[in-house]
């Protein structure tokens, strides 16, 4: 299980069940703690319903009590190509 | 006494002072060693030199670098009992004198070459990057630095202190405002070409360096180093592009600046003492390679409420450069200074009030400056009122100040997101506000009968009885005054 988390300014920006694009940030313990990933990836409120866990935060760092379950469908690259 | 050399030699200094300790006990890099910087910043504590990071074995931090004037001194190399007017005339003396520039020196003299990892040994999470604050959007690689790049036409190089926020192994993404030499350059230059901007960024600076590269002078950051420091900055070559990056820094970061690709960045607490700017798209920085010194010691500042090195260093210097700048436009200013409670956002001006205007026109001439973007607030006193003393200047302010004649407001000026006070549209734009008050007596009042005098025991008595009644003190029974 990986424990994820998401900056958004309102928490409804979190439709369930439904394909979402996000930039998440990984809380899993050691040296890459923090670092983000840009996904495509489908949540829930319903904590059983994926395997990954995702925390919420808002818009200037405050802890959102929601909490979400979280299935990366895959990694998207926003990055032009001319940079790869 | 010197002027410590390289960071290192600068902790050394501030240990054997007492002005720095050194914390033996593993400090976790996760919030633990952010908050012991803050608690040592509100209680103008030594500087936490911490010398054992969770995960981090060989690495160490050294917190709130210069957050005190005792360490200001040190960083002179002046005595660290030195008044804060006795560091501003000695800044003053050094920044006026002849520019002393860099020398480059070959790689293997260079300590910041003991490391060296290119390509796929490429990661920012092999460096001890803190996360400051709970709830910031980030690790913060750059809080105490300096961020190199060169004018792609006119050559000049720029250090600027532009936060970094590490994003994933190989890229950073940070504030970099539009008003700032950097962001002028990726706008006007970078941008419409679509070519990336080579950066080095210098973690770990001589304290001279890192002041440099904080203060907002005209002079070019590697010379101004040089002046402040009494001898040339030692430069090296970057390994990857043609930057020259300070040769005893602890940590480089060599990359390209990518400038039509952004990702998210922040909040972060700031100098303001808030998060105020919003998480945004921001400037991205991709990271090609990394050097550091065996043992590299990371710089952390941790910006809050009063006081850090932002608000002291960025108050003290914006100052003097103003001051350098009033008095360079013939203005018979006696001293500007702003007091680092005020995050550095109210700049006071001491001035012979010797004609009509002459506040407005100090005032014109500071928010339209370089400067001006920093502070939003110039308040003017006259030359008897003390600018150094709040509590003078606080009476003069609620005394002479008109409310209706003495207040200026100006409209859409350049401002930056920071400020707690703008509204969201404002943040996003860079728009600010700005305002004078004006705390002289007005010139066309008769100095003898129009203008109240002062009641205070310097003003009101004539000196023998000031003499007399100072010898006497201790006699009427009171304790010494300090």
């Amino acid at each position: 299980m990986n424990q994820w988390e998401v900056f958004v300014n309102d928490v409804k920006e979190l439709v369930e069940d439904t394909d979402l694009e996000l930039t998440i940030r990984t809380l899993n313990p050691g040296m890459h703690k923090f670092t983000y990933k840009r996904v495509r990836c489908s949540v829930s409120a319903d904590l059983k319903k994926h395997a990954d866990q995702l925390q919420v935060r808002l818009g200037r760092g405050q802890l959102s009590g929601s909490r979400f379950s979280i299935k990366v469908l895959d990694e998207v690259q926003r990055m032009p190509s001319k940079y790869l | 006494m010197a002027a410590p050399r390289s960071n290192r030699e600068f902790i050394d200094a501030c240990v054997r002072s007492g002005d720095a300790v050194r914390i033996q006990q593993e400090v976790d890099w996760e919030n633990e060693a952010g908050a012991i910087v803050r608690r040592a910043c509100e209680l103008a504590a030594p500087a936490p030199f911490m010398e054992k990071i969770k995960d981090y074995p060989g690495f160490s931090y050294f917190g709130a670098p210069l957050s005190t004037y005792r360490r200001m001194a040190i960083s002179l190399g002046m005595d660290p009992n030195s008044t804060l007017p006795e560091i501003g005339r000695e800044y003053l003396k050094r920044t006026n004198s002849e520019p002393i520039p860099p020398v480059l020196v070959d790689r293997k003299d260079a300590p910041c070459k003991e490391n060296v990892l290119k390509g796929a040994d490429v990661d920012l999470c092999k460096l001890p990057v803190p996360l400051v604050h709970e709830g910031d959007g980030g690790r913060y690689v750059g809080t105490w630095h300096a961020v190199v790049t060169k004018h792609p036409v006119r050559g000049d190089v720029n250090w600027g202190m532009y936060r970094q926020m590490m994003f994933d192994s190989r890229t950073m993404c940070g504030a970099v405002f539009p008003f700032s030499d950097l962001g002028k350059a990726l706008s006007e230059y970078y941008l419409p070409r679509g070519e990336t901007c080579p950066f080095a960024t210098a973690i770990g600076l001589s304290p001279l360096a890192a002041m440099a590269a904080c203060a907002p002078s005209p002079i070019p950051e590697p010379e101004l180093t040089g002046m402040l420091a009494g001898e040339p900055v030692k430069l090296v070559k970057c390994e990857t592009n043609d930057l020259e990056v300070p040769a005893d820094a602890e940590i480089i970061l060599e990359g390209e600046i990518f400038p039509d690709y952004k990702v998210e960045e922040g909040p972060f607490g700031e100098y303001t003492g808030y998060r105020t700017s919003p998480r945004d798209f921001r400037v991205t920085f991709r990271v090609n390679c990394i050097t550091f010194r065996n043992n590299a010691t990371m710089t952390i500042s941790n910006m809050g409420v009063p006081q850090d090195e932002g608000q002291l260093l960025r108050s003290f210097s914006l100052g003097l450069e103003l001051e350098k700048l009033l008095k360079s436009q013939g203005i018979p200013v006696t001293g500007v200074y702003m007091h680092p409670r005020s995050t550095h956002h109210m700049m006071i001006v001491g001035v012979k009030p010797t004609y009509s205007g002459i506040a407005q026109q100090i005032a014109q001439l500071a928010f339209g400056s370089k400067l001006g973007p920093w502070f939003h607030m110039v308040m003017v006193v006259d030359d008897k009122t003390d600018i150094y003393n709040w509590d003078e200047v606080y009476h003069a302010f609620c005394t002479r100040c008109h409310p209706a004649n003495g207040i200026h407001i100006y409209k859409n000026t350049t401002g930056t997101p920071l400020y707690p006070f703008a509204t969201p549209h404002e943040r996003k734009y860079s728009i600010g506000s700005k305002v004078l008050f004006d705390c002289l007596w007005p010139v066309d009042w008769d100095p003898i009968n129009d203008v109240p005098t002062l009641v205070s025991f310097k003003n009101v008595y004539p000196k023998e009885i000031q003499d007399k009644v100072l010898a006497n003190w201790t006699a009427y029974g009171y304790p010494p005054v300090k």
